[in-house]
This record gives C-alpha cells, structure tokens and sequence, in this order.
C-alpha cells in the first residue's frame, strides 16, 4: 500500500515535469514526419512509417527513463524530503520500489500515447490490414520491457551517483547494450582465450537490450513479402529477461539506498 | 544498521544472486529461439557509398574502420558455412563503401579479392565484382604489385581465363620493386595455361606473401586440398596397377606395399591414414582427420595428374 502511495506520487510527480511534455511532443511529431518520408520512398511506405514509429517509441521512451530515472532519488535527496518521507514507517526497500513503479507508471502511460500516435498515422496512411495494429502490440510491449530495463539502471546509479553522471552511465551501458552479439562475435574471432571468456562474460554482463529489438516491422505488416511471423518463444523468453534482469537492477538499488547514511 | 547486514539485506542478496545465475541460461534459450528463426537479414542501410561519406560528418576514417570490421565479419562466418548456406550478398557492398570511405585501406582491396571471387559457399562467388574492387584499388596504389598479383589470381582461378592472368602477372612483373618469380608464373600462365605446377605455384606464393593470417590460412587450406588430392589419386592409381597385376583390387592399402608397388601408404598431414574402399577402389580422406574443413578445389586436374603418373611408373 504504501509503495503505490509513493509510485503515485511519482507518478504525479512526473507529469508536471516538462521535460516530459517536450520529449513526448517530439516523438509525436517523429511519427508523424514519417508520413513525409513515407511519401519518399519507393514502396513500403507502411514499412517506413512502423519502423520510425517503432524507433520513436523506443527511442524517446529510454530518454523519458534516463532523464527522470536519474533524478528519482537525487531530487528527494536535494530537496531534503527523504527525510522527512524516512522519518514515517516506510522502509528504503518501500520507497524505491514505489519510486521505479510510479516511474515505470509514467512511462506506460507516455508509450501509450506515441503508440496511439503511430496507430493514427497508420491509419492516415491507410492500406493496412486490420491485424497491422494487433501485430504491433507486441513490439511495444518489449519496448516496455526495454524501458523497464533502462529504468532500473538509471534507478541504480541515482542511488549513488549525481544525475549528470547517472545519466552518462546509464545511457553508456544503453548503447553497449545494443552491441552485445558484436561483442560475442568478436570474442569468437579473437585468437586468445582469454579474450573470448572476458567478451562472453560482458556478454552476460551488460544489459542485452538488442534482446528487445526480436520484433520488428518485419514482424508487423502481415501482407508484406518480407514478413517472418513472431517468435513468441522469443518473446516468452525476452520477458523472463527482462524481469529477472530489473530485478537484479531494483535489488542493487535497494541494497546501495539501505546501506546510504543520511546523517 | 551500518556496518551488519540485515536478513532482509541478506535475502535481497541472495534472491540477487540467484536471479543472475539465471540470467546466462534464459540468454542461451533465447539466444537458441532467436538463432533458430530467419531473423537476422543480411540488411546495409546505406547502399550507396557517397551517401554513406556524406552522413559521416567527417568521420570518414572511423566510419570506415566499422564497415571494415563488418566486412571482416563476413569472413569470420566461413566456418559457418561449411554447416549451413551463408550469404555473402552485401560484402561488394561493404567493401565499396569501405574503400570509398578510406581510399588507402589496401586490405580491403585485398580482403575483396581473394574473398569476394572465391565460389559459394566458402566466398561469394563474384569474381567479376572482385576484379572490380582490385581495379580501385590498383588505381589508389598503382605501385603495388600485390594487386595486380591477387587480381591474376582471380583471373586464373574463378574465371579461368588463364591466358588473362598471364597478362597480368606480367603487369605486374613490370611495377617496380616487384620479385622476380612474377616473370616466372606469367610465363607459366601464358604458355601452359592451366598447368598443375602452375596451381601449386599460386597457392605457395601466396602462403608466402600474404600478411594476413586469415589470407594465409586459407592458402594453407588450398596446399593442404592439393596434396590431399594427388595422394589420393596416386594412391588409387597403385590400386589399379594392383588390380591389373592380380586380378583383384587389394583388400587394404597396405597390400600395396607388400606386394612391392609401393615403399610407403601416405597419410594425410596429420597423420591420420586415407580411408580405402576395396570395392570401388577410391581413396579419400579419413572422416577422423584433424585438418579440420578443407577446401573444393576450383580447378580439377585429375586427368592430367594420372597421365603424368603414368609416364612415369608406366600403364601397368
């Protein structure tokens, strides 16, 4: 009760943020601009405008989880609040656990609205097959689990780090992210051993977030002649990643804020 | 507080620990369902190499070294392709978009040489494109006899316009600083077009010039495929002089040098014997081999060898 008593009040918290506004705003227009370049291709205008929207989503998702997942405890701490917020009965392990929900919260509610974007302008587009829209659920729902992922990290840095630095981290770990299989295959044409083990344990290490990318608008425009049907195996096993890995991240967070001294 | 750990920090910890102990199991399965659909496409975003030079911003150097390391990728996957089809369809691709990035990458050159002409499944099989690819690079190095050496390769191996290679070996015999045996194999190419010694020449001298491991392995792998192959053929050769002088082919190879046709049964390089089929006679490589995968020689020149083996130890 009292970790969704702190998760809305991030989550309020967060909506009077503007950056927010800014971020969503942009990406809206992204999706939308997609129709332009849609327009400038030769076919697979829907192609062009999925993946874009896709890309957004993504995109300015993670910028949304950065930006404010690294001021979530910093703020508190600046502010002199958490004090005040520590002094009631609510235990650390409470507090940042509300504070990632209210977070995670937020972000569900602004993917919804550049989902709903993108399903507009697919719909301004027309052309595509009803189950277009249904097909594009499950990539923004591994865009979610993504977000997740990025949250929990920059949650874990916040704990301990300023935001200028949270955020270099979180967003360096991020971007190593998407090259963990370049990782992997480079250690597999390295020639010493011990450089192979180092880049397979990195490979286990960094947060895998090309694991998110399984679905895309290959997998989403069913009439398409490059359509490959979704992987829901993938995609059931993307999902245990991705609580398991948040996870992981929540614990670190909660473990690095219970040993913090506020004296 | 400080300084002990709580259960409840003990617990967080622990449920931590095994959550990460998980995690490398949940990656290989899913690792295993991704690798088993057709996800990954051979895909390059930019085809075209001028647009790709004009989105580096100036980064030409480094955008050029990542579309290298891609190009390299491609060759890393040659082990791949001796258990399923890989498709080199974008390495011409890379390869143009490398060199037009850093015109002075002379490996790129190079690595599309060899590479790129060589025949599916261990290359891509576009000789032509490779040809092309060496003609830049002679153009941003015209001094560079290695060049002009790799495109007569080409020439002589997946085109087989041998007279062509001649050609332009003998080109290249002219550059300066170029050695001497350049003079040798165009001779060679022009006038016995083809020749076996000609074959073993190429492969030997490429063994010795290449600086890349990778370029002299695969030259290695091509020496070792020869000599495979002539002691597969003499050896059946002996099987059949056998069977001329006794009516029935040997039961092991073995029998060849007890009857006196032979001092010796050759082994394949690692030692390991040639498997003998006494009912058809063929000879060929142990299964238990450790050379590991080997080369389909582009070049057939059995009938050639086993007339030369008969010149010299006579039909019978």
């Amino acid at each position: 009760m009292k970790i969704l008593t702190i998760g809305r009040n991030t989550f309020r918290e967060n909506i009077r943020d503007k950056i927010l506004y800014n971020l969503i705003l942009f990406a809206l227009l992204m999706i939308l601009s997609s129709i332009a370049l849609g327009q400038l291709t030769l076919g697979h205008e829907a192609k062009v405008i999925v993946d874009l929207g896709l890309g957004s989503i993504s995109i300015f998702g993670t910028l949304i989880a950065i930006f404010i997942g690294i001021s979530l405890v910093y703020k508190e701490l600046e502010k002199r609040t958490v004090y005040a917020l520590l002094a009631k009965p609510i235990h650390r392990w409470e507090f940042i656990t509300g504070k990632y929900l209210g977070l995670l919260f937020t972000l569900l509610v602004n993917v919804a609205i550049m989902a709903a974007g993108l399903m507009l302008t697919l719909l301004y587009q027309g052309g595509i097959e009803r189950y277009t829209y249904l097909n594009l659920l499950p990539a923004i729902y591994l865009t979610l689990l993504s977000l997740m992922v990025t949250t929990a990290l920059a949650l874990v840095f916040s704990t301990f780090s300023t935001p200028a630095l949270s955020a270099l981290f979180t967003f360096f770990l991020w971007v190593a992210g998407h090259f963990n299989a370049d990782l992997l295959e480079f250690g597999n044409l390295a020639k010493t051993p011990g450089l192979k083990w180092l880049t397979r344990v990195f490979y286990y290490v960094i947060p895998n977030i090309s694991n998110f990318k399984v679905i895309d608008s290959r997998n989403v425009i069913q009439a398409a002649a490059y359509f490959e049907p979704i992987n829901y195996a993938a995609l059931g096993w993307v999902t245990v990643y991705g609580i398991l890995y948040s996870g992981i991240l929540l614990g670190i967070a909660v473990l690095i804020f219970s040993r913090r001294d506020f004296k | 507080m400080k300084g002990t750990l709580s259960i409840g920090a003990i617990q967080l910890i622990l449920a931590c620990a095994i959550s990460a102990a998980l995690i490398k199991p949940v990656q290989d399965r899913l690792d295993d369902r991704v690798g088993k659909s057709t996800k990954v496409l051979d895909l390059l975003y930019f085809g075209s190499p001028t647009a790709v030079k004009r989105l580096a911003l100036g980064y030409d150097g480094l955008l050029a070294d990542v579309y290298w390391m891609r190009a390299i990728q491609y060759y890393g996957r040659r082990e791949e392709a001796q258990r399923r089809p890989v498709l080199y369809g974008n390495l011409a691709a890379l390869l143009d978009i490398t060199t037009t990035l850093d015109p002075h990458l002379l490996n790129a050159y190079r690595f599309g040489g060899v590479f790129l002409g060589e025949p599916e499944p261990m290359g891509a099989g576009q000789p032509q494109e490779a040809i092309r690819i060496i003609d830049r690079g002679i153009r941003a190095f015209p001094l560079e006899w290695h060049l002009r050496f790799d495109k007569g390769f080409i020439y002589f191996w997946y085109v087989s316009d041998y007279r062509k290679a001649g050609d332009v070996w003998l080109e290249a015999s002219r550059v300066p600083g170029a050695p001497k045996w350049l003079e040798g194999l165009a001779a060679m190419g022009l006038s016995k077009s083809g020749a076996v010694e000609t074959a073993r020449m190429l492969w030997q001298r490429q063994y010795d010039e290449a600086e890349r491991a990778e370029v002299k392995e695969n030259a290695r792998k091509y020496l070792l495929t020869m000599q495979i192959n002539e002691d597969c053929w003499t050896l059946e050769f002996f099987v059949e002089k056998f069977r001329k002088r006794f009516g029935r082919r040997p039961a092991m190879l073995q029998d060849l040098v007890s009857s006196g046709l032979l001092k010796d049964v050759a082994r394949d390089p690692s030692r390991v014997p040639y498997r003998y089929d006494p009912a058809s006679g063929r000879v060929r490589i142990s299964p238990e081999t450790q050379l590991g995968y080997l080369k389909k020689m582009p070049y057939d020149y059995r009938d050639p060898f086993l007339k030369k083996l008969e010149e010299r130890y006579g039909p019978d």
